[in-house]
């Protein structure tokens, strides 16, 4: 057939550009700034310090560094659920009950998505305003004081009122997936099982959810990943961490103490965190999915 | 050629051609701008790049500012890189060790102390000492409030001058039939029948923790400390123990007082400047921590009849002085500057009293020169506050920079304190750790 | 279980689910509206405590073209267009051959290669921020677009490695086969035959890149400060910070609407493509 080399130079040639560029425009930088973690920098001097693993061990004994962990899996489990939950049935309904507007529906759900994070986030910081947004205003109809709660401003409101956006934002891509998926399961199944009598919650768990397993779980980590790298955009948009750093997830307190307290060697040792937390977590999940995928099939 | 070969370097050159069209226009640029510095016979040359933070105070007067300066010397290049965002978007030059001449530090993101200890700020001790404006005044004799000096030397110089205080609509209180209490006592009393009448006493932006500091918290510990501000010096040099000292936990349970009784609006944790002055300008709440600039900010969302009324602290105790917290931001040469020629003339041409009385009429606000405003279009508020601050009847602190890890934890705990989630003491512990640290 | 049951119950699900779809568009659409109506509306319209009212008349169109005076939203559309779609079709390309040759050249190392790609997808941008920018710096390539086109190809690469290799995993094996037979080489295969076959999932990932580029900000912030190389999100941002000093809230809304319109109007009008393209990717 072919020459070895030949093949051998095909691999090379569609492998070493995207290594060269990869390595040099996210490794290298990536590699730079867990360098960093082991100095003390302020991030606007030009002088460093190297100090060893000093920013690891404080970073162990920082209560708010325990905080952002705990809002980062909040975040987390709060998406995975509230995101599952929302598109699964949506995609449920619209593809097995056959009503009418599916093509409205499936429009209006990914809408969101197309909108930048940022513009999410101030539109939702006016929603919530406790004076000019239209959520108290339309909670006011239904009491007799207007009410002024600010959500933002509330320790055990603010990171709900985050988390609720997000879910708001993200719910349309996942649903488009499902929805996607749910229709290529062959439709004889389900008539078998309509002629064996089956409720509508026997078909879903029997049928849908274990030939859509795949599509799930890819969902699932999906939103873990995206969710613990991504989620302080929406965090510093709308709270900057606060009240008293209650909403602070790793990627703003990384924001806050490296832009803003000038500690840049600490925040590359909470951007390492996370880059340790974001693989520990999904090989968790993947686990714990794998698993299920096994018994079902 | 053969097509495996062609492939491969059609893909490469890909990469190389994005690489290298970035690359040329970048150096053409960059050669062309070769200028020498100095001066010609139309006085300075050179490049001169000026950072400035764009925020309450709007950008007329800068603008104003460089153009007369330009047109002093016209072969001078100069560069104006401002906004609101800028002291993000700036950082990674200082970084580099590639900033501005001259920089005006103000805004989020911005830190006077962080650049000193960065050793990115020209030392100016010397050179401030006899430095003239170009009318030939000494710009020392000039200045309100005198550059601060850190470890014994001088880094930066004070633009403007400010004082926090609080707000009240004067002509709601006639209405209402309320006087302005002159002491904590009558201000507790006032928030009473204020809150009876459906309207919250006191509301702040609690996103801007500063305001409330800088209007309630600082000038009761100084009140506490019987009036002496060099408790706030202290408080800015960390010295060990000073947030546990008396004065600052009886200003701190003066604090959890109006908190506690209900005086705070419930909205202030949740809202930025701008919310909470928009609340106020509506009648919503009667007091506001606010700085001078306050009423050119919202003069826009003013209603006509309303009246600025501004009085420095309510929380001295009878016959105890009234408090004003300065504030003060500040103008600076890079240590890199390129052409520090031209930042210290630049400064020297904007140190007089023409520009100071431009800046408060373009601002509203006070810029940090001796002059009498009665005679200019200044605010009537900053007329009044610069009687305030001439009265013997008013301490005016001295202007403290607080090291910035100190400061957010110290901003957080009085948030905390604000809504009722933790006691004095605590805002004590926690403060007083975080000094402990930064004094590390 | 009686046999009437599951219809009857059948019924009531379906209302029922009607009902929360239509809840849900109320909830999406709804917020999109009220920035409509604010975007019309005056300061003192925003302080009566009534959001959901209609704007009073005369509306302000004003709002509109001071924003669009003040800002250069026309520029920055432009630029975000360059940007995404330059970045979608370069990770595209880069992507597609290393996938391939992931999924069907198995050689030592390749399953390392894969996992590199794979964790590279767990990799905090933020904390590659400030290398990353003295890197484009030295460069030249910082304020420019090209620094951002490369910065966001090099970010969408796991992701568009990790979604090739799967789908050209599941294409049959038969198709290069009988390429191979009729004497084409690596090369020919890959682009005759392998990538119009993968074509759906090529579109499905360019679809999602384009969406994380168009919507990223940190970087874009960063790497870019002159005002007419902003893109969307960074002019955005800007704005906002600058109306939060001026509680312009009127242009505000009006702003975010005009980020929001023309991408609502062009997923409007491409809304099958889209969508087909999202799914096709991910589900085979």
């Amino acid at each position: 057939m072919f020459h070895i080399a030949k093949r051998e130079r095909f691999i090379i040639t569609f492998l070493i550009p995207t290594f060269i560029f990869f390595s040099v425009f996210t490794l290298y930088p990536i590699v730079r700034g867990m360098h960093i973690s082991l100095f003390d920098w302020s991030g606007s001097s030009e002088f460093m310090t190297y100090v060893g693993v000093q920013n690891f061990v404080d970073m162990l004994h920082d209560p708010i560094v325990w905080t952002a962990i705990k809002n980062d899996y909040s975040l987390v489990l709060g998406k995975v659920i509230g995101i599952m939950i929302l598109a699964t049935f949506f995609a449920v309904a619209i593809t097995r009950f056959r009503l009418r507007g599916t093509g409205f529906f499936r429009m209006i759900f990914f809408m969101p998505n197309i909108i930048s994070a940022v513009v999410i986030g101030v539109l939702w910081r006016f929603i919530y305003n406790p004076n000019i947004g239209f959520l108290n205003a339309i909670l006011s109809l239904f009491t007799k004081q207007p009410i002024r709660t600010p959500w933002l401003g509330q320790e055990d409101t603010a990171l709900w009122s985050i988390l609720w956006p997000s879910i708001w934002a993200g719910v349309g891509f996942y649903f488009l997936l499902l929805m996607a998926a749910i229709l290529s399961v062959p439709t004889s199944l389900y008539e078998a099982a309509e002629i064996d009598g089956a409720t509508q919650s026997r078909q879903f768990w029997s049928i849908t959810v274990p030939l859509i397993w795949e599509q799930m779980k890819i969902s699932i980590l999906h939103i873990v990943m995206t969710t613990l790298n991504g989620s302080f955009v929406m965090v510093w948009i709308m709270t900057e961490g606060g009240p008293d750093n209650s909403t602070q997830v790793m990627g703003s307190y990384l924001y806050q103490m490296g832009f803003r307290q000038y500690h840049m060697g600490y925040a590359s040792a909470i951007g390492v965190l996370i880059l340790f937390m974001s693989l520990i977590t999904t090989l968790i999940f993947q686990r714990l999915l794998r698993r299920d995928e096994v018994q079902l099939s | 050629m053969k097509k495996q070969t062609k492939l491969f370097v059609v893909m490469t050159l890909t990469l190389s051609l994005i690489l290298s069209i970035a690359g040329c226009s970048g150096t053409d640029s960059s050669s062309s701008k070769k200028k020498s510095n100095g001066l010609t016979a139309n006085g300075l040359a050179g490049d001169f790049e000026i950072q400035y933070f764009v925020g309450g105070y709007g950008d007329a007067w800068w603008k104003d500012t460089i153009e007369q300066f330009q047109k002093l010397h016209p072969d001078l290049t100069i560069k104006q890189s401002a906004g609101p965002k800028i002291n993000d978007q700036m950082k990674p030059r200082w970084i580099q060790g590639n900033p501005p001449d001259v920089v005006y530090i103000d805004g989020s993101g911005s830190n006077p102390r962080q650049m000193m200890d960065d050793h990115q700020l020209l030392d100016v001790t010397d050179w401030i000492k006899d430095a003239k404006n170009i009318d030939g005044e000494k710009l020392i004799d000039l200045m309100i409030t005198e550059p601060e000096v850190y470890s014994g030397k001088t880094y930066t110089i004070p633009l403007v001058f400010g004082a926090y205080g609080n707000f009240y609509d004067q002509a709601f209180f006639d209405k209402n039939g309320w006087s302005v209490p002159q002491d904590y006592s009558s201000f507790l009393a006032l928030s009473e029948k204020i809150k009876a009448a459906g309207i919250s006493p006191y509301i702040h932006p609690g996103v801007y923790p500063e305001y409330i500091h800088g209007g309630f918290l600082f000038p009761a510990i100084i009140s506490a400390n019987g009036d002496h501000g060099e408790i706030l010096k202290e408080m800015g040099d960390l010295k060990a123990g000073i947030f546990k000292s008396e004065p600052v936990m009886k200003a701190l349970n003066q604090l959890s007082e109006i908190s506690k009784l209900g005086y705070i609006d419930q909205a202030s944790p949740a809202i930025n400047h701008t919310d909470s002055q928009m609340l106020f300008l509506q009648h919503k709440a009667a007091f506001i921590p606010n700085g001078l600039w306050l009423e050119s900010e919202m003069k826009n969302d003013t209603p006509a009849d309303f009246k600025f009324g501004y009085i420095p602290s309510l929380t001295q105790s009878k016959g105890g002085k009234l408090i004003a917290i300065p504030y003060s931001t500040t103008l600076a040469i890079a240590k890199k500057a390129k052409n520090p020629e031209a930042a210290k003339a630049f400064i020297q041409f904007v140190f007089k009293k023409k520009n100071a009385l431009n800046w408060a009429e373009k601002t509203g606000a006070l810029m940090n020169v001796k002059t009498d405003l009665d005679s200019s279009e200044a605010s009537p508020v900053a007329k009044t506050a610069m009687k305030f601050y001439n009265s013997d009847h008013t301490l005016v602190a001295p202007v403290v920079v607080f090291n910035s890890d100190v400061e957010k934890v110290m901003k957080d705990a009085t948030i905390a304190l604000t809504v009722g989630k933790i006691k004095p003491e605590e805002w004590a512990e926690r403060v007083e750790a975080a000094a402990a640290k930064a004094r590390k | 279980m009686y046999p009437s049951q599951p219809r009857f119950s059948r019924h009531i699900l379906k209302a029922l689910s009607l009902i929360l779809l239509v809840v849900w568009s109320v909830a999406v659409l709804y917020p999109l509206i009220w920035t409509g109506l604010g975007a019309l509306k005056d300061n003192s319209q925003f302080m009566l405590g009534k959001p959901w009212a209609f704007p009073r008349s005369p509306w302000l169109w004003s709002n509109f073209s001071n924003v669009w005076n003040q800002y250069h939203f026309g520029q920055y559309f432009i630029n975000s267009i360059v940007v995404t779609a330059i970045s979608s079709l370069l990770a595209i390309l880069l992507s597609a051959t290393t996938a391939y040759v992931l999924a069907r050249f198995p050689f030592r190392g390749s399953q390392i290669l894969y996992y590199f790609y794979l964790s590279a997808m767990m990799i905090p941008m933020i904390l590659g921020l400030i290398p990353l920018f003295f890197l484009l710096n030295d460069l030249n390539l910082i304020n420019k677009l090209s620094g951002l086109i490369i910065v966001y190809t090099a970010w969408a690469l796991p992701f568009s490695i990790f979604v090739m290799v799967s789908f050209f995993k599941t294409l049959p094996k038969e198709l290069e086969e009988a390429a191979y037979i009729d004497g084409a080489g690596y090369y020919r295969t890959f682009f005759d035959v392998m990538l119009p076959l993968a074509r759906s999932g090529l579109i499905s990932i360019g679809i999602m890149n384009a969406l994380n580029t168009w919507n990223e900000y940190i970087m874009g912030m960063v790497f870019v400060n002159d005002p007419v190389k902003y893109t969307i999100p960074v002019g955005i941002a800007v704005m906002q910070a600058e109306m939060q000093y001026r509680t312009e809230w009127g242009p505000l809304f009006a702003g975010l609407l005009m980020s929001m319109l023309p991408v609502i109007i062009v997923y409007m009008l491409f809304q099958r493509h889209i969508v087909a393209g999202v799914t096709a990717g991910a589900v085979k």
